[in-house]
């Protein structure tokens, strides 16, 4: 009966489409942190840059009458708080996990702060402020793989875009290149001529433009209003995502599709009389078994964290 | 141990006056930070109220004015609030205590909330399977299972660490939420109330724990004044636990091998190796005990605190495991520090409470008083980083995180240092225990 139930759950487009929406939710602020873990900033505010990004899309997008506006307003948002995350840990050299632990209290207590103190709250958004499913033509009447892949948020396509330029970025470009040697070796990379410093400036506020998009993602296009602590974990669970993903976008994506899958299964499978809270530990379950069994050792890049000084080796 | 007594007899020889002079500018730069970066915190939260209030500027000054005083008589005013307030204390004395230790290890426990729930469930089941025991033994045998519960959640974090080297980061997330999940379904299926959705049934009587009043009035009542209106002051006999778990922690990591040996593999995994410390173990064994801590703090909020019983998905929301992070970096992961900013961190939530209800300022401000302190703990350890730096530059992988929390303290003080000299293979260590007592020098000299 269960596995009849869950043989049916797996084949229904219905399924991998969700497993994908979540997926793409938990991609792009994932991607962010490999870009800026990679140039050796340890980035765990990916959470608070989320939830001011789908603070401040709801917000913008309300006053501007413009949805694009707000997705601008979030990808700024989410990179001003990145760019305090930047400021504290390269220029202060301050302790990054300290720092991205503040970034987080700072976001759920300034987006909550300023949803109650301007009244009654974040109200709904109307439809054309909202970012919307779109079907891509033809293509989108496949069975199967056209409601899976073709009927998606605009976001989803923007995300896997941004997936393969990352990747492209990160390991067959010059810039690429000099974001891993500073990330690995920022001695040699300053001696290379490459300044480390606004290396890792662009890329933990890249990071927060990637988070503060997933922001408005998830308040603008998935939910439609903005709730207190909206993001509910889920940039914990990008940096989760990204480690298991050993810091390259292909795994990253990879572990997101295992995440997004589970978050999607849990729900769909009530039906069989297992508890849905004993089914939403699978996810969190598999990757623990996998992170012993599989994986093995995620090796960081080996100036993460470790802010730079220029003259020390 | 000629090592250790070395420095001490060195400090009898210095008159008074001065021992007290040094002593004084010791507490002096021990406390000027954390005071310094409050008051920082405090003046940037005042800004964003003015920002945010609508009005002139003199209602928006006011409006501030109105905020912290609530604030401040929301969380000490009273001796009701007070009794509030340290209902909140206890368990983050408890969690801060399990994330500082980690820390000094070098590890970054942010599984406190998941250990905490397995722990307050697994005393809540021993309840109700065994509600047949004598309070005197079923108290105490909660209270242990609890810790055990924490301590094997804790510990398969520290296994995952040391055998397969899964970054504790990801560990404690994924159990986390494991912990929320089970502990989610136990309270919703096996040991749901008959009739309630989403809880079980209260402790029965004799597995809870009276709050200070309630004992008072039992104890002493019958020849001193007893206090009225006993349930307006719900701080419960658990925070005495919480005060010796500190008593513990300081004595694990001041006076003992392994609080050394955590010590050295926090700062320098290599030496640790070569010094032979057993690093694998020993993982495990922090783990273990900062599970133990964040079990033991579910465990006395479900015993001593009304309804008395466990609540599906409270565990999720519950801040204690997150703030938990603050208080063992602010306390600089010394026992004195985390009592302080638990006490400060507890305040501020409680107050935040009742300054949204007074000053109809939300509380939320809390949070970002809270995270600004964060802030400038982290950005003023700067000498203390490059301090750290120098020393292990190019040597170590991640020095960064705990000589930043332990800042000044683990600089011995110089006349240590030259006694300490020639003393070889011991020098680390007396210098290291050294530097720990003067962080205690209150209480010792």
């Amino acid at each position: 009966m269960f596995f009849q139930t869950l043989l049916h759950v797996l084949l229904s487009s219905d399924l991998w489409a969700a497993s994908l929406q979540f997926g793409a939710l938990l991609l792009l602020p994932a991607l962010g942190g490999v870009i800026s873990e990679r140039s050796g900033v340890v980035n765990i505010a990916m959470e608070g840059m989320m939830l001011t990004g789908a603070y401040a899309g709801v917000v913008i997008a309300l006053s501007a009458h413009n949805a694009l506006i707000g997705v601008l307003g979030a990808m700024v948002a989410g990179g001003l708080m990145a760019l305090i995350h930047a400021i504290v840990s390269i220029n202060f050299k301050a302790d990054q996990i300290v720092s991205g632990i503040a970034i987080n209290l700072a976001a759920l207590g300034l987006t909550d702060y300023l949803s109650l103190q301007s009244g009654q709250g974040v109200p709904h958004l109307n439809n054309n402020l909202r970012l919307n499913n779109v079907s891509l033509g033809p293509i989108s009447h496949i069975p199967f793989l056209g409601p899976v892949l073709f009927q998606q948020n605009i976001v989803f396509y923007v995300a896997i875009l941004i997936l393969i330029g990352i990747q492209f970025l990160l390991f067959n470009t010059n810039v690429g290149l000099r974001i891993r040697a500073v990330g690995e070796h920022p001695q040699a990379a300053d001696t290379a001529g490459v300044n480390v410093r606004l290396v890792r400036y662009c890329c933990v506020v890249g990071s927060g433009l990637l988070s503060g998009l997933a922001g408005a993602y998830l308040s603008q296009g998935i939910s439609g209003n903005f709730v207190t602590n909206m993001t509910a974990g889920a940039g914990f669970i990008a940096l989760a995502a990204m480690i298991f993903g050993k810091y390259t976008p292909w795994g990253t994506a990879g572990a997101c599709l295992v995440f997004g899958l589970g978050e999607a299964l849990s729900p769909r499978l009530q039906s069989t009389g297992v508890s849905p809270n004993l089914l939403s530990i699978l996810p969190y379950l598999l990757t623990l078994i996998a992170l012993v069994g599989l994986v093995g050792r995620t090796i960081p890049p080996a100036a993460d964290g470790i802010p730079y000084e220029p003259g020390t080796e | 141990m000629a090592a250790s007594s070395a420095p001490r007899r060195g400090s009898e020889q210095r008159p008074v006056a001065l021992r007290f002079t040094a002593w004084m500018r010791r507490l002096g730069s021990a406390l000027a930070r954390p005071l310094f970066a409050l008051l920082l915190a405090i003046v940037a939260g005042g800004i964003v109220i003015i920002i945010t209030t609508p009005g002139s500027p003199g209602d928006r000054l006011n409006a501030v004015f109105a905020a912290y005083a609530s604030l401040v008589q929301g969380s000490i005013g009273d001796p009701q609030s007070l009794s509030f307030t340290l209902v909140r204390v206890g368990p983050l004395i408890l969690t801060g205590l399990s994330v500082a230790l980690a820390f000094r290890a070098g590890l970054f426990n942010i599984g406190a909330e998941g250990q905490l729930a397995v722990g307050a469930t697994t005393a809540g089941i021993i309840a109700f399977k065994m509600p047949f025991l004598p309070s005197i033994i079923l108290i105490p045998f909660m209270l242990i299972a609890s810790m055990i519960a924490g301590a094997i959640w804790g510990g398969i974090v520290g296994l995952l660490k040391a055998w397969r080297g899964a970054h504790e980061v990801v560990t404690t997330i994924m159990l986390n939420w494991i912990a929320f999940y089970f502990t989610d379904y136990l309270i919703d299926g096996p040991f749901k109330a008959p009739n309630e959705a989403d809880q079980t049934p209260p402790l029965p009587p004799k597995a809870t724990i009276p709050t200070l009043v309630q004992f008072y009035n039992q104890t002493f009542g019958g020849f001193l004044p007893k206090i009225a209106n006993p349930l307006s002051y719900p701080a419960d006999m658990t925070i005495f636990l919480a005060l010796l778990a500190l008593v513990v922690y300081w004595f694990i990591t001041t006076r003992t091998t392994l609080g050394y040996e955590i010590r050295v593999i926090g700062q320098n995994q290599k030496a640790a190796k070569y010094a032979g410390i057993p690093i694998k173990r020993n993982i495990v064994l922090v783990m273990a005990i900062s599970g133990a801590f964040s079990g033991l703090a579910g465990a006395i909020h479900l015993m001593g605190q009304f309804p008395y019983q466990l609540i599906a998905t409270t565990f999720s929301i519950d801040p204690t495991g997150f703030d938990a992070i603050g208080v063992a970096l602010l306390g600089r992961t010394t026992a004195i520090g985390v009592l302080i900013s638990a006490f400060l961190f507890g305040g501020l939530r409680q107050g935040g409470t009742f300054m949204q209800i007074n000053a109809n300022i939300p509380g939320d401000l809390v949070y970002i008083i809270q995270a600004l302190v964060l802030f400038s703990i982290a950005a003023e350890f700067l000498p203390s980083i490059q301090r750290a730096w120098a020393r292990w530059s190019g040597r170590s992988r991640r020095p960064a995180l705990v000589p930043a929390i332990m800042g000044a303290t683990v600089v011995p003080l110089p006349e240590k240092g030259l006694a300490d000299n020639g003393q070889n293979g011991q020098t680390g260590q007396s210098a290291e225990q050294g530097a720990d007592a003067t962080l205690i020098s209150g209480e010792e000299e």
